[in-house]
């Protein structure tokens, strides 16, 4: 018997039947929709979004007198994200479902084209997020080596001040863009369903949309560059943004695009985990690089919206002259800057968590040993995520806030810190008196627990105000948000792309070249970002292209040793390159004896992830132990005997009678 | 155990406890989808609220409201209305539904609707004819990014109605044929009826919410 299982919400599809008889004819692959659709109604619609804005605009006063035209500006770059989706069929589903219609999922077809298409199939999108988030890393990276170059001499310029400062905010906005995902993009995509034991994402159109919504936010923030770029660095503070050239719309519509991006994929990684989870997959039996997904999607969803509002409020304010942000008309300034950090903190832990979430998974593997308080770190990674929506005014310490607000906000800052404490110990109480193996996604998780510390101890300075006072604006404070986001998230990401990579390719890394890679980016990362502290005690500011003399010896140390830790990205380009494309070696299904259960699958890794859907019996951190319970039964013969056995709950064991 | 193999290009094999474990899982999300939709607003017109609240606290250089400036007051509660009767109906069309009166449940939707779309084409008129620049204080601004974010709402709000409506009807026909598809399509279908609905209760809350504080508390 066979029977239509097509997912309820295409029930009554009007396509994706195949016509009887005869085979389906292959499209050449350029034709139909992908990037090359996407970059050709891209520019098409940049083009006419530029010609209607200045049609629309062309009597304004000021834009006959300050010859710039934001109206155009902004319609051309938000036109040219919607040619980019309807160039790469992102908006053919929303658009049929007007209609009635629901399209057939159709699988990806077996071919590399896939992965510049608009796919709903998650290890595709996962992969598809993979390249993006390196492009955005070595945009970035190429962008802090042309700041550091300009920062040999205090007194010789390559440079002019605008650029510098154009390619400060550049490079911290294109940095901010990636590391926010960083890991939900490609790891959590591509790992979160096989982790739960499900067949597929919740929304698998959400989540392609997402990665093409992130991916459009790249072209629209670089265009900046040539647009005259933006005054404000990153933070994009007010009156500054409204005073600032045409470039400041390009980081006001890039980062509300990429802030609809990051909504959605927290969105659908958010429903995907609650509902998802497979019989048994019990919330204690969530891996911990699930919770911390778990929580940085909590986050995601919820404080991003404000930064997307705070960005409409800016383009509102240059476009059709609201005043929100402009005091002398009955705005403020300061409401840019609360909206914005209100956002901005709780963005500091979607960057933070998880990087412990990918740590957590491989301390227990390479020491053979439980996860030790598992709960804790759980119970650690909500905590800091709820705290951390109660901490936003200590980046105003030195903005004029009333100053007996700030000792309620130093507070919740050092509270912050018990969590994360608790996330810490659970790393350490793992590694108390283990054996560890020294592979090579180990000293990347090693090295994250050594570099977060730095950046989470003078984090804990920051938080008291006389220290923020003093250091408030400095290369300290640089050098300390460095150390957590790039000691801490990068590290850990490339320790989780080493350790995943043999189940996501099914090849092998070469180890010598990894470890290379390891050891010259971990000693030229601190050799790069800790004299910066010292810098910043002795008083050079952040943003400013000029510095005291006294300070060029310091200052040349790090620009010579951040040339030498972007040259050991490279050392990863060729390893990758190298071992998955020009010399590839099958990795064996299991290489580090791991019991979570996305290496249980085959590999590679079946298009529905598993054959069955499996039945989980326990947590996958059972090492070492004489006689541990069976993780999953990949063969269970009914869900309802299994949960007569214990294998009780999981994402859909719930609400049936709803 | 009995299996049931599905079309070929889906590529796996499923038993029938599967698929009414990933039917539920679909509706179970739906449910969770809705909330966590709603969350995602929330946070957004609380920035809003946040921007109302502050900008008329710090009232810089006594301009948050110069003149006493105010809204149509007659176009904001025209709007407001439709957007409760919109909500009105979807309940009662849920309510219908739920009783198996799809048609009642058609027509109270299309209404709602149509009552929906004539809500977003006065929000979009009323922001071609105010009666004060938008620069004219910290009031003219907030409101001019409320009727923006009012306009994103009442879209997300119309189009899940309406994809739903379409849908239903084109699918009637199919899920009478087939009554296993029939039966999750359904629940399915009901769980998406529920949640659109009660999406909607929250864009009436929102409604109501900022029509006292723009247009009657000032």
């Amino acid at each position: 018997m066979t029977l239509d299982v097509a997912p309820p919400s295409q029930v009554g599809s009007a396509g994706g039947v195949r016509p009887p008889g005869g085979a389906a004819m292959r499209r050449p692959s350029w034709l139909g929709q992908h990037m090359g659709t996407g970059i050709v109604l891209a520019v098409g619609g940049y083009a006419l979004g530029h010609y209607l804005g200045n049609v629309i605009a062309s009597g304004y006063t000021y834009v006959g007198t300050a010859a710039e035209n934001d109206v155009a500006i902004v319609l051309a770059l938000v036109l040219a994200v919607v040619g980019w989706l309807l160039g790469v069929g992102a908006l053919n589903y929303p658009l049929a479902k007007l209609a009635g219609r629901e399209p057939a999922a159709r699988p990806d077809a077996d071919h590399w084209t896939k992965y510049f298409r608009f796919s709903v199939e998650h290890k595709t999108v996962g992969l598809q997020y993979l390249i993006a988030v390196l492009v955005f890393l070595f945009t970035g990276g190429l962008l802090a080596m042309s700041i550091r170059t300009e920062l040999l001499s205090p007194t010789n310029h390559i440079i002019g001040p605008g650029t510098y400062i154009s390619i400060v905010g550049e490079h911290g906005t294109i940095m901010m863009m990636m590391a926010s995902s960083l890991v939900v993009g490609p790891l959590g995509n591509w790992l979160v369903p096989l982790m739960i034991g499900a067949r597929r994402m919740a929304f698998p159109r959400v989540e392609a949309f997402s990665f093409w919504l992130f991916s459009a936010g790249y072209f629209v923030i670089l265009t900046a560059l040539p647009l005259g770029g933006f005054p404000t660095g990153w933070t994009g503070y007010a009156p500054l943004q409204t005073q600032a050239d045409v470039g400041m719309d390009s980081y006001l519509v890039g980062f509300s695009v990429i802030g609809l991006g990051m909504i959605l994929a927290g969105f659908n990684l958010l429903v995907t985990i609650i509902n998802y989870r497979a019989p048994g997959m019990t919330w204690g039996r969530l891996p911990v690089f699930v919770w911390s997904i778990l929580a940085t999607s909590a986050l995601l969803t919820l404080a991003t919206p404000t930064l997307a509002v705070a960005c409409v409020f800016g383009i509102l304010d240059r476009t059709v002259g609201t005043s929100f942000y402009v005091a002398a008309h009955g705005g403020s300034s300061y409401l840019w800057e609360n909206l914005f950090w209100f956002f901005g903190h709780p963005e500091v832990y979607i960057m933070a968590l998880p990087g412990f979430g990918i740590v957590g998974e491989m301390l227990p593997v390479f020491t053979r040993k439980p996860l030790f308080a598992y709960r804790v770190a759980a119970a650690g990674m909500i905590g800091v995520a709820l705290l951390s929506f109660f901490v936003w005014q200590h980046h105003l310490f030195q903005s004029g806030i009333n100053p007996d607000m700030r000792p309620l906000f130093m507070l919740t800052t050092e509270l912050i810190s018990i969590p994360t404490g608790f996330i810490y110990l659970v790393g350490l109480g793992t590694l108390y008196k283990a054996k560890i193996r020294f592979e090579v996604p180990m000293l990347f998780a090693l090295a994250m627990y050594f570099n977060f510390l730095i950046g989470g101890v003078t984090g804990v300075f920051l938080s008291d105000v006389p220290v923020d006072v003093t250091v408030h604006g400095s290369f300290f404070v640089l050098a300390h948000f460095h150390y957590t986001i790039m000691g801490g998230l990068v590290f850990a990401f490339f320790g989780g792309v080493y350790y995943w990579t043999p189940k996501i390719t099914g090849k092998s890394l070469n180890k010598t070249l990894a470890k290379a890679h390891f050891w010259a980016m971990f000693v030229f990362f601190n050799l790069t970002f800790f004299p910066m502290f010292l810098i910043g005690l002795l008083g050079q500011p952040r943003r400013v292209f000029e510095y005291a003399q006294g300070l060029q010896t310091l200052n040349d140390f790090s620009s010579v040793s951040a040339f030498c830790l972007g040259a050991s990205f490279i050392i990863f380009v060729v390893n990758f390159v190298w071992s998955i494309f020009i010399a590839p070696q099958e990795a064996p299904a299991n290489p580090w004896g791991s019991l979570g259960l996305e290496w249980q699958t085959a590999t590679p890794v079946p298009r529905h992830n598993f054959d069955r859907i499996p039945v989980v019996m326990a947590d996958p951190y059972h090492y070492s132990e004489p006689d541990p319970p069976p993780v999953a039964d990949l063969a269970p013969t009914s869900f309802a005997e299994m949960a007569a056995a214990g294998a009780d709950g999981g994402g859909a064991s719930r609400g049936g009678d709803r | 155990m009995s299996q049931v193999r599905v079309p070929a290009d889906s590529g796996y094999v499923a038993t029938p406890e599967e698929l009414a474990y990933e039917a539920r899982a679909a509706e179970n999300a739906l449910f969770t989808a809705s909330r966590v939709m709603i969350g995602i607003f929330a946070f957004a017109f609380a920035a809003l609220a946040f921007a109302y609240f502050y900008l008329r606290s710090t009232n810089s250089a006594g301009l948050w409201r110069p003149h006493d400036v105010t809204a149509p007051v007659a176009t904001g509660t025209a709007i407001m209305a439709l957007v409760l009767a919109s909500t009105g109906l979807l309940a009662f069309g849920l309510r219908q539904f739920r009783r198996n009166d799809t048609l009642d449940w058609d027509v109270a939707g299309w209404t709602a609707v149509a009552s929906g779309l004539l809500a977003l084409g006065l929000q979009c008129w009323e922001l071609t004819d105010l009666p004060f620049s938008p620069s004219t204080g910290g009031y003219t601004s907030v409101f001019i990014g409320w009727a923006v974010m009012d306009i994103i709402l009442l879209v997300s709000g119309v189009y899940w109605a309406e994809t739903l409506l379409a849908r239903h009807a084109r699918v009637r026909k199919a899920a009478t044929e087939d009554s296993r598809s029939a039966g999750f399509a359904s629940a399915h279908f009901r769980v998406n009826v529920e949640s659109c609905t009660y999406f909607w209760g929250f864009i009436a809350f929102v409604s109501v919410f900022f029509w006292v504080f723009f247009y009657i508390a000032g």
